[in-house]
């Protein structure tokens, strides 16, 4: 199709905005995590894209060690809470993919439990907060406040509609005559699973994966009423960096935005090659 | 290695009603066809011999012995589907040895099959592909070796060679009835070509929404329909179907003194249709396929007539001619079935 050359300025002048919408918080973002004190504190003309004096301060300062320029100590370092939002973040996806993959199946497959999918979907009708504080008074009770295992609890069963809603839409999508074939030609119900239908969904899997990770990574609500001290998670733990010198302390915020930014871009990147190609390339006819 | 047979089985799916009181026997190594239209039962019949559906009514019998409650692992049949399901992770050769894998037979045994299969099919140099890099017909050629591979009881085949283009299909078709013969396996063969069902079939069953027809041998069924569906959907040109006047086809065309009781249509094939001098009828298209000529003609008052001519006989449209038949008539009643001429007694 050819398009007008009014077409093509128009759409290039959408993506150049949309980009900028985009990525110009995260560039500041960026640019702070390297400016000293004196750069990311001021006003007006000082402030600049480009850090004049780049530093490794703000990294340094997290993780504990004394600066120059900030003098006031943290009372916690970055460690702790980026380890806790790893473990919660990661276990808390596993038990949403297991339990999400594991329901889709059936139901796909099998038919049984026809309300299952509203249900779940129900989860998600109000937001999560509105049921966060009857589930605070459980937790309490079950001792899983400021635990990693409580906070994961939680982010599995948050997710879990997203990984089943997602992960039943490709299970409904496979051709039936593939696992059929796998029946035909010797293997068990359980191992047409193993062998057939969870291999080719490697790629579906690893998506799902990725966005229910990111939705645990992201949150930040959930983590504040349920961590207190020891298991804080990194949002958090950011939103508690200021001090009553200085105030909020952007270039700390910053250099610890960019490093919770790492694991989701690698991950992306890992996972992105399944993300191409469709699901049953190459398996039917044309 | 065994004959499969269907004794009054009946299936429907929610409401529709897929299989009614379906019996016939597929005899041990035989080509079998079914044959109809989309939707008149063929694939739940596969479905129902690989054991992927229960029937609802009935028994089908593997080896002459109840099939019911055995899974489709333990059947031993194998089978090509119509979309071909090859497993899109593995590679052509890994999708061929599966049958073999799942079986636990040893590493050298499935390397020396594999092997033998892929020879047999002339697909030995893509074997180390995935069946995204391969084209339509290699796809259906790793989907056969798949079933070939081991050695199973039976064949079904749904449909295989639908994709290929006209002259791969008959190559193929070719193929498959010397593979069969060679394997000497039962081969159960689904298709909705009726020329390639009558030139691969060593006997066939005529379905229709869910009903058996008729059963036989593809002459048999031609030259000895049991009702005008059966003789309409086997043959190309279509039968010539016509409403039986007093004496003559309504139209007046054709004499027909000899009309058993209760006669309404008569049914002559093309091919034994002959022109005669006269100006009953009206040339309306004349079609040379080279060694036959396909002449359609009209008649006043009575449908369309295809009459099926040796050579290139020199006819142009608009000629008007007579129409006269030969022996092999058909009777059928009002309601399409079949009425046979009492034997003739010899003099």
């Amino acid at each position: 199709m050819t398009r007008s050359p009014a077409f093509h300025v128009f759409r290039t002048a959408a993506l150049l905005l949309a980009l900028i919408f985009v990525l110009i918080p995260v560039l500041w973002m960026v640019s702070m995590a390297f400016k000293p004190i004196q750069e990311w504190s001021a006003t007006g003309d000082l402030l600049t894209w480009w850090p004049r004096d780049p530093t490794l301060d703000n990294f340094r300062y997290i993780f504990g060690e004394r600066t120059s320029e900030l003098i006031v100590a943290l009372e916690r370092t970055a460690g702790r809470p980026i380890l806790a939002s790893l473990l919660s973040s990661v276990v808390g996806t596993a038990i949403a993919m297991l339990a999400g993959t594991a329901a889709a199946y059936g139901l796909s497959r099998f038919g049984s439990g026809r309300n299952l999918p509203l249900a779940l979907i129900q989860l998600r009708l109000f937001p999560p907060l509105a049921v966060m504080i009857p589930v605070m008074v459980m937790w309490a009770y079950l001792d899983l406040i400021d635990t990693w295992w409580g906070l994961s609890l939680v982010y599995g069963i948050v997710t879990l509609p997203f990984a089943f809603w997602l992960m039943k839409t490709y299970f409904d999508d496979m051709p039936r005559e593939i696992e059929e074939a796998a029946l035909v030609e010797g293997c068990s119900r359980f191992r047409v699973l193993t062998r057939v239908t969870l291999p080719m969904m490697r790629g579906p899997l690893a998506s799902s994966a990725l966005l229910v990770f990111i939705l645990n990574w992201s949150d930040y609500l959930i983590a504040l009423m349920l961590t207190t001290r020891e298991w804080v998670t990194i949002p958090v733990y950011m939103a508690s960096l200021s001090s009553s010198m200085t105030g909020q302390l952007y270039g700390a915020k910053a250099a610890l935005g960019l490093i919770a930014a790492v694991p989701p871009v690698i991950l992306g990147i890992a996972i992105q090659k399944h993300l191409v190609r469709g699901l049953t390339f190459g398996a039917l006819k044309q | 290695m065994a004959s499969i047979e269907f004794r009054g089985v009946s299936k429907s799916y929610g409401g529709t009603q897929a299989l009614r009181d379906v019996s016939f026997r597929i005899e041990d190594n035989e080509f079998f066809c079914l044959f109809g239209p989309p939707l008149c039962g063929k694939s739940t019949i596969l479905r129902l011999i690989l054991g992927l559906e229960d029937p609802d009514a009935g028994e089908v019998l593997i080896a002459d012995r109840p099939a019911a409650g055995i899974g489709p692992a333990e059947r031993d049949i194998a089978m090509v589907f119509q979309n071909l399901a090859l497993f899109p992770h593995m590679t052509a050769r890994d999708n061929v040895a599966f049958p073999l894998v799942e079986r636990g037979r040893p590493k050298a045994e499935i390397a020396a099959k594999v092997a033998d299969a892929a020879e047999k099919l002339h697909m030995t140099h893509i074997l180390h592909k995935a069946p995204g890099q391969l084209s339509g017909g290699e796809r259906q050629r790793v989907a056969i070796a798949r079933a070939l591979v081991r050695d199973p009881v039976a064949f079904l085949m749904d449909d295989p060679i639908s994709a290929l283009d006209a002259r791969l299909r008959e190559e193929t078709r070719v193929e498959l009835k010397r593979i069969q013969r060679e394997v000497g396996h039962t081969l159960v063969y689904v298709t909705h070509d009726q020329e390639e069902a009558m030139s691969v079939a060593d006997r066939m069953v005529i379905l229709r929404e869910g009903r058996v027809e008729q059963v036989g041998t593809p002459v048999e069924i031609y030259d000895d329909p049991s009702n005008a569906y059966v003789a309409g959907i086997l043959g190309a040109p279509e039968i010539n179907v016509m409403p039986l006047g007093r004496g003559r086809t309504a139209d007046g065309l054709i004499a027909v003194p000899d009309a058993p009781e209760g006669a309404a249509s008569i049914g002559i094939r093309p091919e034994n249709l002959r022109l005669t001098e006269g100006d009953g009828a009206r040339i309306t298209d004349v079609e040379p396929l080279g060694g036959f000529t396909v002449v359609t003609l009209s008649a006043p008052d009575g449908p369309d007539l295809r009459a099926l001519l040796r050579g290139q006989p020199d006819l142009s449209p608009g000629a008007r001619v007579g129409v006269e038949d030969g022996t092999a008539r058909m009777f059928f009643d009002r309601d399409g079935r079949r009425l046979r001429m009492p034997a003739a007694v010899p003099a």
